[in-house]
Formats: structure tokens, C-alpha cells, sequence
């Protein structure tokens, strides 16, 4: 596959859902339920330990979440997904990748042994064109220091984690 | 360990001059560095020659997804998280893999793969930062070349550090280190690496300006999916359970990271890349 062979297909998903949303997850331990995704917004109410709850939504670290007839922000790490979790689904973009890939009208499509099956990593078959395409597809510091500045990143400094006690 | 010691300075010393009056210098120097490179540290053109064959092989498996806005943005994504690392000189390569499976891959030297059926389970830049800055962790902290070379026999790594790269083509040595290399994919590394990546990705992401909460959005999501679906099998084999991953995060995080609240996570720009506005 030739580099100059992409093609750019444009405007053809869907916006993109929840792919949590109207799961069911439980509180790990005590936690307050927000009226707004923050430390400081006011505290609707005390979430118990093991208090049942239903996700509606996520705002960086927050899951906004449904319990009986209330609503309000929970942090995130505060929540796990229950056993009844059971959704295949994805969030969108899949016409976009349907398209892109089959130039279909993205059906049932079968091809026998899926691309990245086991079989396959244990029976490898190097692909060099598709490695030079890569190659030709990574940008400089400087494309990505301007791309960080488009999206008002800002760079700082932090310290990687030490292992958690056992 | 001695052992492979061993049998490296007597496989090398084979391939140097038989006559003990011909040996020099260089060639001593030359011998202790196959030596070293059988045992120790690949140097990093050796580290980026295997990481290029392992890609090579993964690209074989599934083709890049033809899209080039998406590619160019995964690696503009990509390369900024890599700037904020102790490598930041490596050829950082990043690349969406046109397949369904819910998986992210990292070779070594810098090569960093995901595919299209996480990327579509995603829904923000600091989602898709997470996941990258997890897999660029497990190139600076080489956990597939030292899997690799443990796994390797040492006659094959002095072999193999005793060659001056091709310019085109593989030799044996690489192919067969590439192979092994791109069939670890299917056992998966040490739990405790997959563990250290997440704790050194959400720093990264932290680093890189990012709402860190990117890759514990990812977790949660991975499940809150139907682990019984084929498309997350392999994933699901070669790591740790995504509750035990956001247990580790919780308890690393928490407080830690409040400062960080406010950092974007460019939805907006997420989604208009993907939906090709």
C-alpha cells in the first residue's frame, strides 16, 4: 500500500455516544455524590460502600451517575463496573472505518482468520512496504510542539510513581 | 546468567581470528561488545532494527487504516507525549491498525501501534493520549527487548550484535528475533510491566499537559464490554484484569492527581479527527 494511496473519508460517522453509559457500578467505598463535575461543588448526598449506581455520563475524572431519582457527579475511581455489564456495542466512527477499510457499505464482511489472532502473531509474515508507510507517517518535535500549542497543552514537570505497596 | 556469559565470549571468540597473533584491539573491543549485547545492552540501533521487524511483522497481520488525518493526528498525539519522556530522541513512530480487535501494541525503539476497535471505543485526546503514553512506557522501559532477549539463545543475540545492519532486507538473526519478538504479542509480558506502564502513562499524560484520567476512562470502559466478546480475547489474555489495573490506579492517583482537574481532554478535537471534519 502506497502512502500516496490514502484517502481522507470525511463527515460519513455518527457522533459518538457513552460507551459506559447506562452501565451499572458500584461505590468501592464511601464517597460523595456532586452536584457539578468538582472537589469543591457542593455535596448532594453520601454514597454508602457497595451503593448501586447508574452511569449516564463521564467528564474527565468524573462519572456522572443516576441513583433512583437523583443525579450528580461521582468520582470515577470512586466506581466499579458491576457483573451485569454486558455491552458489545462501541461509541461511533464506525461508518468512517467501515468505509475506509472495505468500501463497503460496512456489512457482514468474513475473512476467515481474523488479522491480529494469535495465529497470526505466532505465524508472522513481515509487510516492509506497509513498514515504510508508517515510517513516512511520523512528524517532527516541531509539527507536534505546534500541534500541543493548537490544543493549549502545556508541557510541566512531574515525577513517575513509585509501585504501590503489596 | 554466568553460563550465557560463557558460552557468548566462546561463540565470539570463534568468529575472531583463530591465530592468537592476529588479535587486536578492536577485535577484542568488538568481541566484548557482541558480549554485551547478548547479556546486557542492545545498543539502540540494534534496539530500533529489532523494533522495525517486529513492526513489520505486525503490519503484515493488519494493514494501516487508510486514513491519513487520523494517522497524522495519532502520531502528533503520540510524539508530544514522547517529548515529555527520558527518550524523547528515539524515531517515535505511531500507527492505527486497521483491524477490529481491541488492542494496543508497542515494539521496541519507538514503534507504537493501536487499533481501530479501541480507537473507536474512545471518546476524547486525553483517552487516546492514555492509551499511547501506557504503550510508549513499555519502549522506554524496554519490556519487549528484554522479554525478547531473554528469551532469545545467546548465540543468536551475539550473532546478531555482530552485524552491520542491511540495507535492505533482514538478515536470519533479525528475522528470527523479530519473529520472537511479534509472538510474545500472543503470551503478553510480565503482569508487573503492564502495571508499570500505567503507572508511568498517566505521569506522561500528566506531563503532557493532559486530563491523566484519560487512561482509567479507557479502563472503565474495556469493562464495562462484554468479556466474552472475541474482539477483546487477546487483550484480556496478555493483561491484567482492568479492575485490578484500576485498583492500582486508585490507590496511586487518588489525591495525587486533584491539581490536575482542570487539564483538557479535547474532546472536541477528538471527535471531529474521527468523524473527518
Amino acid at each position: 500500500m502506497r502512502l500516496s494511496g490514502l484517502t481522507l473519508v470525511a463527515g460519513l460517522a455518527l457522533a459518538c455516544g457513552l460507551a459506559q453509559a447506562g452501565d451499572t457500578a458500584f461505590a468501592v467505598r464511601p464517597t460523595a455524590l456532586k452536584e457539578k463535575p468538582y472537589t469543591d461543588a457542593k455535596t448532594l448526598d453520601n454514597l454508602a460502600q457497595n451503593a448501586k449506581v447508574e452511569i449516564i455520563g463521564r467528564h474527565g475524572s468524573w462519572d456522572k451517575v443516576k441513583i433512583g431519582d437523583e443525579t450528580g457527579w461521582v468520582k470515577m475511581l470512586s466506581l466499579r463496573l458491576g457483573e451485569a455489564a454486558q455491552k458489545t456495542g462501541d461509541s461511533g466512527f464506525k461508518t468512517l472505518f467501515n468505509v475506509a477499510s472495505t468500501g463497503g457499505s460496512g456489512g457482514t464482511m468474513t475473512t476467515g482468520v481474523r488479522g491480529l489472532s494469535e495465529e497470526k502473531l505466532n505465524n508472522p509474515h513481515p509487510d516492509p512496504q506497509a513498514l515504510e508507510d508508517m515510517h513516512r507517517l511520523a512528524v517532527s518535535k516541531d509539527e507536534a510542539q505546534r500541534f500541543a500549542r493548537a490544543g493549549n497543552l502545556a508541557a510541566g514537570k512531574m515525577d513517575y510513581l513509585p509501585a504501590p505497596a503489596k | 546468567m554466568k553460563s550465557k556469559i560463557a558460552t557468548a565470549i566462546l561463540l565470539s571468540s570463534l568468529v575472531l581470528p583463530a591465530s592468537a597473533f592476529d588479535l587486536n584491539l578492536d577485535s577484542i573491543k568488538g568481541a566484548l561488545q557482541q558480549v554485551k549485547t547478548a547479556t546486557e545492552d542492545v545498543p539502540e540501533p540494534k534496539e530500533i532494527e529489532i523494533g522495525g521487524g517486529v513492526a513489520s511483522n505486525l503490519l503484515g497481520a493488519a494493514p494501516l487504516v487508510k486514513n491519513a488525518a487520523v494517522q497524522k493526528y495519532v502520531n502528533d498525539v503520540g510524539r508530544w507525549l514522547a517529548l515529555q519522556t527520558e527518550r524523547p530522541d528515539l524515531p517515535w513512530q505511531f500507527a492505527v491498525l486497521d483491524d477490529d480487535d481491541v488492542n494496543a501494541f508497542a515494539a521496541p525503539g519507538g514503534y507504537v501501534f493501536i487499533t481501530k476497535g479501541l480507537l473507536m471505543h474512545m471518546k476524547s485526546e486525553s483517552e487516546l493520549a492514555g492509551v499511547l503514553a501506557h504503550e510508549i512506557s513499555h519502549v522506554l522501559r524496554k519490556h519487549h527487548l528484554n522479554a525478547i532477549r531473554k528469551g532469545a539463545r545467546t548465540d543468536l543475540m551475539v550473532e546478531f550484535g555482530s552485524e552491520v545492519a542491511k540495507q535492505k532486507g533482514a538478515s536470519q538473526s533479525l528475522i528470527k528475533l523479530a519473529n520472537a519478538g511479534t509472538q510474545l504479542y500472543a503470551r503478553g509480558l510480565d503482569k508487573e510491566d503492564e502495571f508499570e506502564a500505567d503507572r508511568m502513562g498517566v505521569v506522561i499524560a500528566a506531563r503532557a499537559g493532559y486530563d491523566p484520567y484519560g487512561l482509567p476512562a479507557v479502563l472503565q470502559t474495556l469493562q464495562s464490554l462484554n468479556a466474552k466478546d472475541s474482539k477483546l480475547a487477546l487483550m484480556f489474555k496478555t493483561h491484567p484484569a482492568p479492575a485490578d489495573r484500576l485498583g492500582q490506579l486508585d490507590q496511586l492517583m487518588t489525591g495525587r492527581f486533584d491539581s490536575f482537574e482542570g487539564h483538557p481532554d479535547l474532546t472536541s478535537r477528538f471527535q471531529a479527527v474521527m468523524n473527518g471534519k
